[in-house]
């Protein structure tokens, strides 16, 4: 990542915002926070954003309201709405307004991180279609992946997980949210922790196989993470 | 039976039996009253007689209608009904006969009266009489009915909206304002009942809109925590374990939180607008979905859907019906098993291979039932479905003859 980019956490809840933030900061975002909607749109004057990341239930609104102006703004905003309503009509109404993706509370960081960067990568905030991490290359757009230059065939499911994993190097991944991230991206209800262990070593082998070095690492048996030295 | 019929037919019945009644009571006392005017009149023409006969000779007086005959033999003085052939017609005559005597000689007396008239005149006042009741109830029975139709309007008008009225369409029941007393009175009745019944709904609605967001907000902050502790680089084996179960635990008390206040909406009417789409488009669209799963679990999938089948429902509910039935027939599925989908004369059908229940039948759509091997599962998509089917009143069965069965009956 060139630059940080600076995202807008708006949301009432202070310890959830806290933890958010660390998490963004961490991940290589510059985050800021605004309580309210009054304070969302005086820092929204101030500065420019990449994303904002919004809570529909804020104690002086509906954040709703907030989704026209910043889509309305000349430069490109991301837009993330973070609800604990999973009220159909309003996950609908917000992405008619304009909203980028739709997350639904209680989330994963992980999760958040891959949406974030892919909204990123959407409005082409970044210059580059590519992600590439030493010798591995993806192209999210055609799901392409290189490896020391040469195309490796991936499954869909395995190109996500990869995907996944991009955007969230050197976390720990837990296991139930890797199968909330196949269970949503994937329809594998139900039968999650034999499928994420399956897809995992299987993209283990091609990566491996292909000359890459083995970036998936178990640990301990409860998740895994993508070590980037 | 209408409320104006009812009344209109009590009207017209109580009518007739008292027309009735009246008619044939007024006959008789009509005739009775004529009858005895007649008697009195030949009692008076006796007296005349008597009067006339003293001071002249008793037979002159005879005439067309006056008969005196000489007789010795006294009679007693009667009244009797006669008939003259007069023009070679029979004619009805009252006739008074009586004896009178002068100069020891007695005269046998014959007084008669023409009845035809007086009978002509009991028809005539009995049909004029008629006719007035008869006209007298046609005009009550129209005033009658129109008034009740008036009156009744209001009511009626209470009724349609009333039938009309759907809470979810969030509208409120503004009923006309009527003129009669009762009805105006069960119009605000009803009024203060549905806005009473609306607030409910709309307090119920906010309640579980509140519970959701009060408890997902604090259960986002557990598990965004413990996924914060586990990026620590110092953590043993079992502290991570802990981390991985903290956060598994808080996933799952998450979806039941979901799920359950999914079925609170449902009970609550909460997806009432509805539509009418093709359940054959729904179900090939939705099939998309598990494609991976289907293909992964290496099943033989065999799709019937034989005929177009439109239903109307609640898209949502329709989708969720719909997912949780394949989920459901995949999930249990074995590896290679059967996933048969069936739709003919507006019977669905979904059958799947796979071992038989752990738990009794009846229990299958029971909440939280699951069986033994599937920890993942919450055992709620299948109550799920039944919840939906008995929204619309939709039969479903489920039975196991080396394969598992549900069926779903969709109305016409």
């Amino acid at each position: 990542m060139h630059k940080k980019h600076n995202i807008l956490v708006i949301e009432d809840e202070l310890e959830l915002a806290k933890s958010t933030i660390s998490s963004l900061s961490e991940n290589g975002f510059l985050p800021f926070h605004a309580k309210d909607l009054k304070s969302a749109r005086k820092l929204l004057k101030q500065e420019k954003f990449a994303t904002v990341l919004l809570d529909l239930g804020l104690p002086d609104g509906d954040g709703i309201s907030l989704i026209k102006e910043i889509k309305n703004t000349e430069i490109e905003i991301g837009l993330i709405i973070i609800s604990a309503k999973d009220a159909l009509e309003k996950k609908v109404q917000g992405l008619e307004l304009g909203a980028d993706d739709y997350l639904t509370k209680p989330f994963f960081f992980s999760e958040l991180n891959a949406r974030l960067k892919s909204v990123i990568r959407r409005l082409n905030l970044e210059d580059n279609r590519q992600l590439t991490i030493n010798e591995i290359t993806l192209f999210p757009e055609e799901m392409r992946t290189l490896i020391h230059g040469d195309i490796v065939e991936l499954t869909g499911k395995e190109f996500g997980l990869l995907l996944y994993f991009f955007s969230n190097p050197n976390r720990v991944i837990s296991k139930t949210t890797l199968g909330e991230f196949m269970s949503s991206s994937y329809a594998d209800y139900g039968f999650t922790d034999d499928v994420v262990y399956t897809h995992i070593k299987n993209l283990k082998k091609k990566i491996i196989k292909s000359g890459g070095k083995d970036y998936i690492k178990n640990v301990y048996g409860v998740g895994y993470k993508f070590t980037v030295a | 039976m209408k409320l104006l019929t009812k009344t209109s037919l009590n009207f017209i019945s109580a009518s007739v039996i008292f027309f009735l009644l009246g008619s044939v009571a007024m006959y008789f006392s009509v005739r009775n009253i004529i009858a005895e005017d007649l008697q009195n009149r030949l009692l008076q023409q006796q007296k005349d007689y008597f009067f006339n006969a003293d001071q002249n000779n008793p037979t002159n007086f005879s005439s067309k209608l006056v008969f005196v005959k000489i007789t010795d033999k006294e009679i007693i003085d009667s009244f009797s009904d006669t008939v003259l052939i007069v023009n070679d017609s029979y004619i009805l005559y009252r006739k008074l006969q009586f004896s009178y005597l002068k100069d020891k000689q007695y005269y046998n007396v014959s007084i008669l009266k023409n009845q035809s008239q007086s009978d002509s005149l009991i028809k005539k006042i009995v049909i004029m009489n008629v006719g007035f009741a008869m006209l007298f109830f046609l005009i009550m029975f129209f005033v009658n009915r129109h008034s009740i139709k008036s009156a009744l309007s209001v009511f009626y008008s209470t009724i349609s909206k009333l039938e009309d009225f759907e809470l979810s369409k969030l509208q409120t029941l503004s009923l006309e304002t009527a003129e009669v007393q009762e009805i105006k009175k069960l119009n605000e009745v009803f009024e203060k009942m549905a806005t009473q019944i609306y607030n409910d709904f709309e307090a119920q609605k906010e309640y579980t809109e509140n519970v959701s967001h009060e408890l997902q907000t604090p259960l986002a902050i557990i598990s965004n925590k413990a996924d914060e502790l586990m990026q620590a680089d110092n953590l043993s084996k079992e502290q991570m374990e802990q981390l991985a179960l903290l956060l598994e635990t808080t996933n799952r008390l998450s979806k039941i939180n979901q799920t359950l206040i999914f079925l609170t909406k449902i009970d609550n009417r909460f997806y009432t607008q509805e539509s009418c789409f093709s359940l054959n488009d729904l179900i090939k669209q939705k099939l998309q979905i598990f494609e991976n799963a289907i293909q992964e679990k290496n099943l033989n999938l065999e799709l019937d859907l034989l005929d177009i089948t439109q239903i109307y429902m609640n898209p949502y509910l329709a989708e969720t019906l719909i997912i949780n039935l394949i989920k459901n027939a995949i999930i249990h599925n074995s590896n290679g098993g059967l996933l048969r989908i069936h739709l003919s004369n507006n019977i669905f059908s979904i059958s799947n291979s796979g071992s038989p229940l752990s738990f009794p039948e009846k229990d299958i759509f029971k909440r939280f039932t699951r069986s033994e091997n599937s920890k993942n599962n919450l055992g709620i998509g299948l109550s799920i479905v039944h919840r939906i089917c008995e929204l619309y009143t939709f039969k479903i069965t489920y039975t196991y003859a080396s394969v598992h069965q549900f069926k779903i009956i969709f109305k016409k």
